[in-house]
């Protein structure tokens, strides 16, 4: 295809535009090109129409769940879910306790990675509900693409995947109580800065910092360079909870807004995604994800998890124990591939090491079946081979759930790996859903 | 847009200065590699002089090397052009993708240059991208306010290194009327007195070139 042949002309064009990822080595920030495959994943529509379906089940499920989490707790008093595996868990927060954002929608944006495994079924990895980044990437590659071989997209009948800044700004404009959108980033040094900069620009809305907000009488104000105040409605905040607000978290964040969590509190402006969403996207709590479904919609869930044990439960430690080698065993709190260990991959003390942290600290590991996952083509010096690939699908709730027809397929760049993170040297793919 | 933060002023103020220091010290330094082709040793230490910046350079090939291409001299092209694009990042929301593009170009073509034999061959290209950068800031930005604050940078510049280089009266009074017609369409806060200053200055029948400096380097506010 002729698209294939103009993989490094796209590249080209991603370094031209600056479409980088930040990373740090050696405490060192340094700008990096995220590679770039032009073989698009292909999903045909009615194999998506099942992945949306799932997807919008999951994600209502979790949204219910954050809901009930930090008012109501029904399923704690149910015993759905025990206790301490949200009390526990890093990314429960007690100042949200009472409080509902606007909508009721705490995930407005959530990051489902998921795997299609060799037995033709989709398996979901992780759910991610606090700032997930990525959307950028295929759409403005899906830009590039078009541009470099318009004969293969009038050849090919593919979902346009770039009005997502107009979903996004939706849902936004849905939630916000009255005043300015804006974008809000911890600034240049941030790992997924092209992304906030670039999503600022396609919506159409300021990219600002903290010192570009203050807080006065209960509300937000985006400060001009006049000292005019404008009042600010929305924050697509691009900044973790515990930066958010020194007054509320962590007092030494330099790069937060004081009070800006009392505004939210008092329902005066809308933060997306709301804060305390770690609770529900906790590697312990993705556990519980399918008995959620069943509890709030009364539904079988429709997507997998891959299978996964708690060490916290004994039957589930003994099966840990004793199939150690064939298993992943994942930090609950870690992201971005860290804290991922293989259990054939260790030498016999490394082994003994482990077992002895895990009965020590149970509740913070998850074990999960190696799942045999479909590697996708990529070109490597012109020539096909096969690498493992992943699928990030974005869903964005605001007025309706709706999941966007695309995703960022990211894959390893390394024969013998799994882990397909940006981080750890991975590339990415454009997700083509199919118009039929 | 309808608001821009005190931040994003600077920024484009500066991305304006920047981009004209780097176009302008470029051809500078491309007239002075082309007579030490010939003469050899010596004749960067005038170079130094005229711009004010400090004569750290051991030799001529020492010059050659870290003036356009050194990270680690703040005064080498490299520096400015990576000023130029540390603004210019952090504004892809108010000039947009295309324009910031012109900028990103300019530095890989710089690291280019960085590694060749025939580095004035590969410069022709980042002057390119700077002119090509002016252009679509005219072209591309909506925004009034922003393409005036990017010109002002420019301006400012251009004078301050006029200045420096004892360029012709007409150059002179072409730059600070074009700053005189633009200063005030910005919001920028600025010295008036100053620009009375400027055409005073560019009206006697000798350009006084270090008090033309002194004036311009204090216009902002």
């Amino acid at each position: 295809m002729e698209l294939f042949e103009r993989t490094e002309v796209v590249n080209a064009l991603l370094a031209r535009y600056g479409v980088k990822f930040g990373i740090y080595k050696n405490n060192t920030f340094h700008e990096q090109l995220f590679p770039f495959d032009a073989i698009p994943r292909v999903i045909d529509a009615h194999e998506f129409a099942y992945l949306e379906r799932g997807l919008k089940q999951r994600v209502d499920a979790l949204n219910l769940f954050l809901l009930d989490i930090y008012n109501k707790k029904h399923i704690l008093r149910d015993k759905v879910i025990p206790e301490e595996f949200i009390y526990a868990s890093s990314g429960y927060l007690a100042q949200c306790e009472g409080v509902t954002p606007p909508g009721s929608v705490y995930s407005h944006i959530s990051g489902i990675d998921l795997v299609l495994g060799k037995d033709g079924e989709w398996y979901i990895l992780e759910d991610n509900l606090r700032v997930p980044s990525g959307a950028s990437y295929p759409m403005i590659a899906r830009e590039l693409c078009r541009r470099s071989s318009p004969r293969t997209f009038q050849a090919v009948s593919v979902a346009d995947n770039r009005s997502y800044a107009d979903l996004l700004k939706q849902v936004l404009d849905h939630v916000n109580t009255g005043g300015l959108t804006v974008v809000f980033t911890p600034g240049r040094y941030n790992a997924a800065y092209f992304e906030h900069s670039y999503l600022a620009e396609k919506m159409r809305v300021p990219l600002v910092t903290g010192s570009d907000l203050e807080v006065e009488n209960d509300h937000l104000y985006f400060k001009d360079y006049s000292g005019r105040k404008e009042q600010v409605g929305a924050v697509y905040r691009r900044i973790s909870d515990d930066f958010l607000d020194p007054m509320t978290f962590r007092p030494e964040s330099l790069i937060g807004v004081p009070h800006i969590f009392d505004v939210y509190r008092k329902g005066n402006v809308a933060l997306v995604n709301a804060p305390g969403n770690g609770v529900a996207d906790d590697k312990g709590i993705y556990y519980f994800v399918p008995k959620m479904i069943e509890y709030y919609l009364k539904q079988e869930p429709i997507l997998h998890n891959a299978p996964t044990y708690l060490p916290y439960y004994e039957k589930d430690m003994r099966y840990v124990l004793e199939h150690f080698d064939s298993l992943v065993l994942k930090d609950v709190a870690e992201a971005g591939g860290y804290g991922v260990v293989f259990g054939n991959s260790m030498s016999a003390s490394q082994k003994e090491d482990f077992i002895r942290l895990l009965k020590s600290e149970p509740r913070r590991f998850i074990a999960q079946e190696v799942i045999d996952f479909c590697d996708l083509p990529i070109l490597e010096k012109g020539e096909k081979v096969e690498r493992k690939a992943d699928l990030r699908a974005f869903v964005l709730s605001g007025a309706e759930t709706v999941v966007w027809k695309s995703g960022l397929t990211r894959f390893s760049r390394n024969p013998d790996s799994f882990i397909v993170n940006s981080s750890q040297g991975g590339g990415f793919k454009d997700t083509w859903v199919l118009n039929q | 847009m309808g608001v821009k933060s005190i931040e994003n002023m600077d920024r484009l103020y500066w991305l304006g200065r920047y981009s004209e220091r780097v176009y302008t010290t470029l051809k500078l330094y491309g007239q002075k590699f082309d007579s030490m082709i010939e003469e050899g040793a010596g004749g960067y230490d005038e170079f130094c002089r005229s711009l004010d910046i400090p004569n750290h350079y051991v030799s001529a090939e020492d010059f050659r090397r870290k003036y356009p291409f050194s990270p680690d001299d703040p005064n080498s092209i490299y520096s400015n052009l990576i000023r130029a694009y540390d603004n210019a990042i952090e504004l892809r929301e108010e000039i947009g993708s295309d324009t910031l593009a012109y900028i990103q170009m300019a530095v890989y073509e710089l690291n280019k240059a960085a590694a060749s034999q025939a580095p004035m061959i590969e410069f022709q290209a980042i002057l390119d991208d700077i002119l090509a950068f002016w252009g679509i800031v005219d072209d591309m930005i909506e925004d009034e306010f922003t393409r005036n604050i990017i010109k002002v940078g420019k301006r400012v510049e251009r004078i301050d290194l006029y200045g420096r280089l004892r360029v012709d009266r007409v150059s002179m009074t072409r730059e600070v009327r074009r700053l005189t017609g633009r200063i005030q369409r910005t919001g920028l806060r600025y010295r008036l007195q100053v620009i009375d200053n400027l055409n005073e200055m560019v009206s006697q029948p000798q350009l006084d070139y270090p008090a033309i400096v002194r004036e311009i380097e204090s216009i902002l506010l």
